[in-house]
C-alpha cells in the first residue's frame, strides 16, 4: 500500500472500516511522511473543536407564540365561501324554477350577494378591529406612550 | 443519541397529531444546534436567529411530509440548509465571508485566540467546503447523511470536506504549534 491509497482524513475522521484502519496504521508505522500528514490532520480537528457552541441569544419562538399565528388575510377567507353559496343559490334556482326571468334571477343573486355580505361583514369588522388595536399597541410600545 | 432519536420520534408523533407542546419541546431541544450550524455559515447573529426561526416554522408545516422520523435531524437540517442558501444567494454582491486574514494565526496563540483564528479560517473557506465542516465535525453527520442534507454525491461531500480540511490545516497546524496548544 502506498502514501496516496490511505485516507488519513477519513482516518482521523473515524470513517474507515476496521480493516482500512489495520491497513493504514501498520503503513503509518513505517512512514514518517504519513505520521505527519495524520499528526498534522488531527491538529487541525483539535483546532476546529476549539470552536464552542454559543447559546441561542433568545429562544426561538414556539408554535403556540404569536408568530406562528396565521395573519389575519390567512384567516379571513369567506371569499370563497360567499362565492359557493351564491354558486349554489345559482343553481338550485336554476334547476327548481327553470322558467325564472332574467330580472328575478338577478334580484336573487343580489339578495343572496347581500345576505353573504351581511353575513361576514361582523367577521370582517371584528378582524379589522384586532388589526387597529395591534397596530395602536405597536405603536404604543415603539413610541413608549401610556395611554392616560 | 439513541434515546435523543427515540424521544424525538415520540414528540414528533404527538407533534403530527397536533400537540403543539410536543413541537415547542423539539424547538427547545434543537434550536442551539440549528442556531450555530446557520451561525458558521451565514456569519451574522440576526440573520442566523431569523433563518432558525425560519427553519422550525418550515419544519412545523411541513412535518407530516416527513417520511422516517428517525431521519428527523437530517431532515432538519436540509430544510436549514435551503434556508441558509437561498439567503447566501440574495445577499452575495454585498457581504465576502473570505475577509482579511487575522494577525493571531502568525503567532503563538492563546485558547481564545485559536477560537478566533479558527473562526477566521473557517470565514475564508468558500460556503461550500465551510458548510461540510460544519456538518461534519460540529453536528456529527455521517458522509451519507451529509449527502442527502446536501442533496449531492457522498463523493462530492468527500471532496468539499477534505479539500476544506487541507485549507484549514495550512492555516491551524502550524498555529497550534506555535501557542504549543
Amino acid at each position: 500500500m502506498t502514501c496516496n491509497e490511505i485516507d488519513w482524513k477519513g482516518y482521523a475522521l473515524g470513517e474507515l472500516s476496521k480493516s482500512e484502519r489495520t491497513q493504514a496504521e501498520a503503513h503509518a508505522a513505517a512512514c514518517s511522511h504519513c505520521r505527519e500528514e495524520l499528526a498534522a490532520t488531527r491538529l487541525t480537528l483539535d483546532a476546529l473543536s476549539t470552536l464552542k457552541e454559543e447559546e441561542v441569544p433568545r429562544r426561538i419562538a414556539f408554535v403556540s407564540d404569536k408568530v406562528f399565528e396565521p395573519r389575519w388575510w390567512q384567516r379571513f377567507q369567506p371569499t370563497f365561501a360567499a362565492g359557493c353559496v351564491i354558486a349554489a343559490a345559482i343553481l338550485v334556482h336554476g334547476f327548481a324554477q327553470p322558467r325564472l326571468d332574467q330580472t328575478t334571477v338577478q334580484s336573487m343573486i343580489v339578495r343572496e350577494v347581500a345576505n353573504s355580505q351581511q353575513k361576514y361583514q361582523g367577521q370582517l369588522e371584528a378582524i379589522l378591529d384586532e388589526i387597529q388595536k395591534e397596530n395602536r399597541l405597536d405603536f404604543i410600545q415603539n413610541t413608549g406612550m401610556v395611554r392616560q | 443519541m439513541i434515546f435523543r432519536e427515540v424521544e424525538d420520534r415520540d414528540l414528533i408523533a404527538k407533534a403530527r397529531r397536533g400537540d403543539v407542546e410536543a413541537y415547542n419541546l423539539l424547538v427547545s431541544r434543537w434550536e442551539k444546534r440549528v442556531f450555530n450550524y446557520l451561525l458558521r455559515l451565514v456569519a451574522n447573529r440576526e440573520d442566523a436567529l431569523d433563518v432558525s426561526q425560519d427553519v422550525f416554522l418550515k419544519a412545523y408545516q411541513n412535518l407530516p411530509k416527513l417520511d422516517d422520523p428517525a431521519k428527523f435531524s437530517g431532515w432538519l437540517f436540509r430544510i436549514a440548509h435551503n434556508e441558509a442558501f437561498s439567503l447566501l444567494r440574495r445577499r452575495k454582491p454585498e457581504i465576502d465571508l473570505a475577509g482579511e486574514p487575522r494577525a493571531e494565526i502568525e503567532r503563538g496563540l492563546l485558547p481564545i485566540e485559536l477560537s478566533l483564528a479558527v473562526e477566521s479560517a473557517l470565514g475564508r473557506l468558500n460556503e461550500d467546503q465551510r458548510e461540510t465542516v460544519l456538518l461534519k465535525i460540529y453536528q456529527g453527520f455521517k458522509f451519507e447523511e451529509m449527502a442527502e442534507i446536501l442533496g449531492c454525491p457522498v463523493s462530492t461531500v468527500k471532496s468539499r470536506l477534505y479539500t476544506a480540511l487541507d485549507l484549514l490545516k495550512t492555516t491551524l497546524a502550524p498555529a497550534v504549534i506555535r501557542g504549543e496548544l
